[in-house]
């Protein structure tokens, strides 16, 4: 069956026939001014939301302020302690609309808070003229059912359409009289692509191949190189690590670090390879439920690191913690970023009683958490290594040949002990250690306790003094071929305890450890009530019954078709990496509290087109990405931006400020300094001085940073040291990375502009940069100029921009000249020693105009 | 939009750059800003960048209180030692406390399997103060001469047990990390009253040996789920005292200011090519940047405090990064109009070293606490400043180690009971509120959760703890979660 849903915006839409589809850009405004009736408003779609959003908090079932509630469409008929609220058809004689509007002598509604836009309010008022309407007021909220796959709206004389996403757009457009941008210019074109698809800005050559490269699929090969980058899989990490809470340390007092870049890297491989989102998910849930799984094989233990995902929550190590009650926090972690990450569903609600809005009940809540419940855990860190504090279970994860090492070390190590305790209980050598015995009890340089134990007859000997005894003969007296047998076998030891010492654990998941699960009153541990079982939310799809009743099955039920969030969560996601904003504007919520997408049809059929297409997030974003829409120009005129302030009818392109991550990689890649080797432990680059000092309130730990040396301090920022209590100080917006975040902040403070002004690694960068552009063979302060900022923002600049530039340039040569010592001062900022070819003056006065660059809005948006 | 904000703005622009300097880029936005209609959205855009006016419709009733100073004791410092007096203790010293008393009461895993409960009564004696002849501890002399200001609250419980979930609780409304604190939600809810500091500060201390072990985790001021530009800002000790607020070495502030000119007008250029109003809120947000590097060095140079005035915060007031040091520049951000201030003092986590260690604590705290009370009332602005004193739970009036060792043993975390004060913002100076048991175990009367005493605190503010929310998730979030009631009896 195919469901085509037209949900046109009652304000500002009409509905559009297909007749009128035919007719092309030039003649479509005048046509759509058509005189047809205004669009029907539907209770559940358009008018239940705005009562769930602006009026439940007070006039519900429960609260019932002034006896009216609004969540049922009975009760909303049925009126408040003074009578109805709604007059049919009569929108001036209805009590409602007053008082959404504050007329007749009473408060406005919602009292306390900003009034209901216009949009909403004539929403309701359009709703009651067409006579109240409330069909269909039991029908389930959109997400929960599944996406269908929508019939593209077909636009044959359509220039600007290049794919399914763009006839969608179209359409929205079209009902909103807008018409979409041209295409933007080439340089912008790849700069985009290139931070959106690497995060790394494109470089002078790439820029001018695609400038000059006047063949049809120029841009699809830009895309492809593009998504073939091992860069690629760098930049779509780091919204899933936000998302999966992931840092190198636990978050509460000693901080203790962990190894779960193992897992980091995991996923940035599987991003790389294309691995389809059924695969991501399932490996990352459940990868040790997977048939065949052992650490034993590479393969096997990838599935293991995968579930690191399950294992990146926070973990108390504080004095007196009570184990079981962090065992418990730690399980709420799990089932609220599980269902945040995956579903887009607000879970944690439902910890305390019943969800309010969704169908989401207690019970449910904690038959989710069952999964979680049978983890060989206490709740709180089990293993001490130096600095790192993990909890088990966890497992050994180096590289293919130091687990090749290890897995040969192990059985090489038990067997030289076998033949060395052989050895040991052999005739000849028990005949030995008695020869020994005697002599040592007449030799005088044998230590006092060990000829003490000797003065006692064998057989009266206390055990542990025998042992003494013996370990002391083992050590010292041992003749060969015993003694090389014994050292071959602590040799190996050695060498393997060594190996084990340095091998990154990995903490990962195992339902070793079966246990009842029940369900807590308000949320308490300590007071369970009713004993539930695995299970996924009662009011969705159920699991498939052939898969188990575990993580493995919860994984595959995520994944199933019937599952109606999944793809959506996932495409959404995916749009708001692209243009800033998810089509659902609530990423973290698809329930009925949500925004509802303008564009539902564009989501669904993405879903689907997802979800059958095997889940394949590279395929997935090459059609966004080489879409009409995405490829418009950002720039808006005045009109459209009154008209769609916030671009939700993309009839522009996207334009934002980077994350805070990428606007550090991007200003030491166009600098040159950036250092792209990958993966491994995390570096430590510059931070401001005593940044972990605040940690450091007992001698239990060391918080020095351990500031990098040399190329370490320009490894991208993914590769950062993450301290969960003190996020890196010039990381700036981003997650905290403590509890599951998937929808990025997007502040502009003036803290911000301390640090890309001020800080050493924004510094260094404006000099690297400046010293490329000197050194580039050119000695005309315009040509230099420019290059330095086409290295940055891709571009050329126009005259009226290059004359404030060298205007910058001469202001800072005449400050530098008279002083010429802060020159030399300001040159030494950071590790990398200046140029000493160059002359210091000149280079300080490019470096200050370099790093006044990496400072444009330009530099720090994506546009 | 708050039109004098604006006016402020846009003045601001014109003396930040002298009048000549008008270059292209200026005039480009001028013709922009005399277009009907895009000056309103540029507004709008400026009205994000600064931080912001307050939200509408607060604050929803008349307040009697503007701004909030927190002075986290942290730790938790003993309530049987400090405030809750039980004289009849004393002459049950080293009893067993009986399993009645006890029963119930969830302890830390620390003393939860302890075979033994001695009871220890409070170290010190007490002595009354004040017009209210409130009985205090003689290790309180200074807090003692402000008895008549401030109200104490001896029936505060918390669910907590131990420290991260302790002041996450009271600090946040949750146990669990990734809430907005309670700044951030003052300062979401009424909005700021400077652009030259941030609204929100937040400095830390610590006893001077660091015996105390308490960590402070920048969730302890973060802004959850709502932007990150209502997140506290820590004020450092050491280095800047604003991360990166220096000017790299070798630039002055004229070249600083010279090249902030060229961004803005390059910035400017992208404006009006573009139309995107966050090009304006950029530039905006480098001139406020440009003005703290002056506001904040101000803020905390005290070398034109008058002598009178350090000698009250006592001899640590000039050594950075100590409590008195923090209670003063506490007043200077008031003064300057920041919104909230949360010290962050940690010292009072004596599970074995009571005898030794209370008495430090006190004689680092007493005065200065003391004295920004009063420093706060001689200026007029105690009456609308709320000064809170508290920790994230009590201590157990059972001996925790070995009693016999003046310096091997002290008291444990303890949840069930503990005190905290407050004064300024319409509190009522020389109230007591609560009781607890003989023992100090429980409480027996008027008990005031985390929630109603965040309730109450918002309620000051103007604010009706219900009706702050923010929609995350799906959810209306607030403060005080599903509970919290406003305590008439503390307020005036």
């Amino acid at each position: 069956m195919v469901v085509v849903r037209l949900f046109s915006n009652p304000v500002f839409g009409r509905i559009v026939t297909s007749s009128l589809f035919a007719i092309g850009i030039a003649g479509f405004a005048n046509t759509l001014v058509d005189r047809g009736v205004a669009p029907k408003v539907e209770y559940v779609r358009d008018i239940q939301p705005i009562f769930a959003a602006h009026c439940q908090q007070c006039h519900s079932a429960t609260t019932k302020m002034g006896k009216l509630a609004l969540d049922s469409a009975q009760a909303v008929l049925k009126g408040s302690s003074s009578g109805t609220i709604v007059t049919p058809g009569k929108p001036e004689q209805s009590v409602l609309l007053d008082r959404i509007l504050g007329k007749g002598g009473q408060p406005r509604m919602p009292m306390g808070f900003g009034p209901l836009s216009d949009k909403d309010i004539a929403t309701i008022r359009a709703w009651i003229e067409q006579g109240c309407d409330t069909r269909g007021a039991k029908r389930a909220h959109w997400a929960y059912v599944a996406p269908v796959r929508p019939k593209v709206p077909a636009f044959p004389n359509s220039h600007w359409i290049r794919n399914p996403i763009d006839s969608f757009v179209y359409k929205k457009q079209l009902e909103a009289h807008l018409v979409p941008s041209p295409e933007a210019d080439r340089e912008t074109l790849i700069r985009r692509l290139s931070l959106d698809l690497t995060g790394l800005p494109p470089t002078l050559e790439e820029v001018d191949h695609f400038v000059s490269d006047k063949s049809p699929n120029a841009y699809d090969q830009v895309v492809d190189r593009l998504l073939a980058s091992a860069h690629y899989g760098e930049r779509m990490a780091l919204p899933w690590l936000d998302a999966a809470r992931y840092s190198d340390s636990n978050g509460f007092q000693q901080d203790g670090d962990n190894y779960q870049y193992v897992w980091r890297d995991w996923v940035v491989n599987a991003l790389n390879s294309n691995m389809p989102f059924d695969q991501f998910t399932t490996e990352q849930l459940a990868g040790d439920l997977l048939p065949g799984v052992t650490t034993g094989s590479i393969d096997g233990l990838n599935k293991l690191v995968a579930t690191g995902f399950v294992r990146d929550n926070m973990l108390n190590n504080e004095g007196g913690a009570i184990p079981e009650e962090q065992r418990n926090v730690e399980l709420f972690d799990r089932v609220d970023t599980c269902s945040t990450t995956f579903l887009g569903l607000t879970m944690a609600c439902a910890r305390c009683h019943d969800h309010k809005y969704d169908p989401l009940s207690q019970k449910d809540y904690y038959s989710m958490l069952a999964f979680f419940n049978n983890v060989p855990e206490t709740g709180i860190p089990s293993d001490t290594i130096g600095g790192y504090y993990i909890a088990k279970p966890w497992v050994y994860a180096g590289s293919s040949d130091e687990m090749a090492k290890l897995h040969s070390l192990e059985p090489a190590t038990t067997l030289a002990e076998q033949t060395f305790r052989k050895f040991e209980k052999s005739p000849q050598a028990q005949a030995e250690e008695r020869a020994w015995e005697s002599k040592a009890s007449k030799d005088a340089a044998i230590p006092k306790e060990i000829s003490a134990v000797l003065m006692v007859a064998s057989e009266k000997r206390k055990s542990d003094a025998s042992n003494r005894l013996h370990e002391y003969y083992l050590a010292n007296g041992l003749a060969e071929p015993g003694k090389s047998t014994r050292k071959k076998w602590l040799d190996l030891r050695k060498e393997l305890e060594d190996l084990k010492t340095a091998l990154p654990k990995v903490m990962v998941m195992s339902d070793r450890q079966p246990r009842k699960a029940h369900v807590f009153s308000r949320g308490n541990y300590e007071s369970p009530l009713s004993e539930v079982f695995a299970c996924t939310p009662a009011s969705l799809p159920p699991m498939p019954p052939e898969e188990p009743k575990n993580r493995l099955g919860l994984a595959k039920w995520i994944v199933s078709p019937s599952n109606p969030l999944t793809a959506r969560v996932q495409v959404n996601r995916y749009w708001q990496l692209f243009f800033g904003k998810g089509l659902v504007k609530t990423p973290e919520n698809f329930g009925v509290q949500s925004e509802p997408p303008l564009n539902p049809e564009l989501l669904d059929w993405l879903a689907v087109e997802f979800r059958e297409g095997g889940w394949n997030v590279k395929k997935l974003q090459r059609l966004i990405v080489t879409s009409a829409t995405y490829r418009q120009t950002s720039k808006v005129s005045r009109a459209l931006y009154q008209k769609d302030p916030e671009n939700r009818y993309f009839a522009r392109g996207a334009r934002f400020r980077m994350p805070s991550l990428i606007i550090r990689d991007a200003a030491l890649a166009s600098s040159g300094l950036i250092n792209l080797k990958m993966g491994g432990k995390p570096v430590y680059p510059y931070q401001p001085k005593g940044i972990w000092d605040g940690l450091a309130i007992t001698d239990e730990r060391d918080f020095t940073y351990p500031q990098s040396k040399g190329s370490d301090l320009y490894r991208r920022s993914i590769y950062t040291f993450w301290r969960r209590t003190v996020g890196p100080g010039n990381m700036f917006d981003a997650g905290s990375r403590q509890v599951c975040t998937v929808r990025p902040s997007q502040t502009s403070t003036p803290l911000h502009a301390l640090i890309t002004m001020n800080d050493v690694t924004w510094v260094e960068a404006g000099r690297a940069l400046a010293e490329k552009v000197i050194m580039s063979g050119s000695h005309d302060p315009m040509a230099r100029l420019s290059d330095a900022f086409r290295r940055v923002c891709a571009r050329r600049p126009n005259s009226n921009e290059l004359k404030i530039l060298k205007r910058s340039l001469d202001r800072s040569l005449a400050a530098f000249r008279a002083d010429p010592k802060v020159a030399e001062t300001y040159l030494h900022q950071g590790e990398r020693q200046p140029n000493a070819s160059i002359e210091p003056i000149e280079n300080a006065a490019y470096s200050n105009v370099c790093a006044a660059i990496l400072n444009l809005d330009e530099a720090l948006t994506r546009e | 939009m708050n039109p004098f904000f604006e006016r402020d703005l846009r003045m601001t622009r014109r003396q930040f750059f002298g009048k000549t300097a008008s270059g292209l880029g200026v005039v480009a936005l001028g013709s922009l800003l005399q277009q009907e209609g895009f000056a309103a959205t540029l507004q709008r855009a400026r009205g994000h960048a600064a931080g912001a006016p307050a939200l509408p419709g607060l604050p929803h009733f008349p307040a009697k209180a503007k701004r909030v100073i927190v002075l986290w004791q942290g730790g938790a410092p003993s309530q049987v030692d400090l405030f809750d007096y039980k004289p009849n203790l004393a002459k049950m010293r080293l009893q067993e406390l009986p399993e009645s008393v006890r029963a119930g009461t969830r302890l830390s895993t620390m003393t939860a399997t302890q075979g033994k409960f001695p009871i220890l009564p409070a170290i010190k004696p007490f002595r009354q103060y004040g017009e209210c002849g409130r009985w205090m501890s003689e290790m309180l002399p200074h807090i003692g001469s402000i008895s008549d200001e401030i109200a104490v609250v001896r029936s505060m419980h918390t669910d907590a047990v131990n420290h991260a979930p302790g002041v996450t609780f009271f600090l946040t409304g949750s146990q669990i990390p990734g809430r907005p604190s309670m700044g951030a939600w003052a300062t979401y809810g009424l909005g700021t009253m400077t652009d030259e500091l941030p609204s929100f500060v937040v400095m830390t201390s610590s006893d001077e040996k660091k015996t105390c072990g308490q960590l402070f985790f920048d969730y302890y001021w973060g802004s959850g789920f709502i932007p990150s530009k209502y997140q506290g800002v820590q004020f450092r000790s050491g280095g800047d005292p604003v991360l990166y607020l220096t000017n790299p070495p070798g630039i002055s502030p004229e070249l600083r200011k010279g090249v902030l000119k060229d961004i803005t007008d390059l910035d400017q250029q992208r404006l009006a090519d573009y139309g995107d109003p966050e090009i304006e809120t950029r530039i905006t947000q480098y001139e406020l940047a440009f003005k703290m590097q002056t506001s904040v060095p101000e803020l905390t140079d005290i070398s034109k405090e008058p002598a009178s005035i350090l000698e009250m915060y006592g001899p640590d007031v000039t050594k950075k990064g100590t409590y008195a040091h923090n209670c003063l520049l506490a007043r200077r951000l008031i003064e300057r109009g920041v919104r909230f201030v949360q010290l962050m003092h940690s010292g009072w986590d004596q599970h074995g070293n009571l005898d030794t260690q209370l008495e430090l604590q006190c004689r680092d705290t007493d005065q200065p606490s003391a004295a920004l009370v009063k420093d706060l009332k001689q200026r007029g602005l105690l009456d609308d400043t709320i000064v809170l004193w508290c920790g994230e739970f009590g201590r157990t009036v059972f001996a925790q180690g070995d009693v016999n060792r003046h310096d091997a043993h002290g008291r444990d975390h303890f949840g069930a009971c503990y005190s905290l004060w407050v004064a300024g913002g319409g509190f009522k100076g020389g109230t007591e509120h609560g009781e607890t048991d003989d023992f100090c175990y429980k409480v027996v009367k008027d008990p005031v959760g985390v929630h109603d005493m965040q309730a109450t605190l918002l309620h000051q503010l103007g604010i009706d703890h219900e009706r702050l929310t923010y929609r995350y998730q799906g959810r209306d979030f607030r403060l005080t979660d599903v509970s919290g009631e406003v305590i008439p009896h503390l307020i005036a």
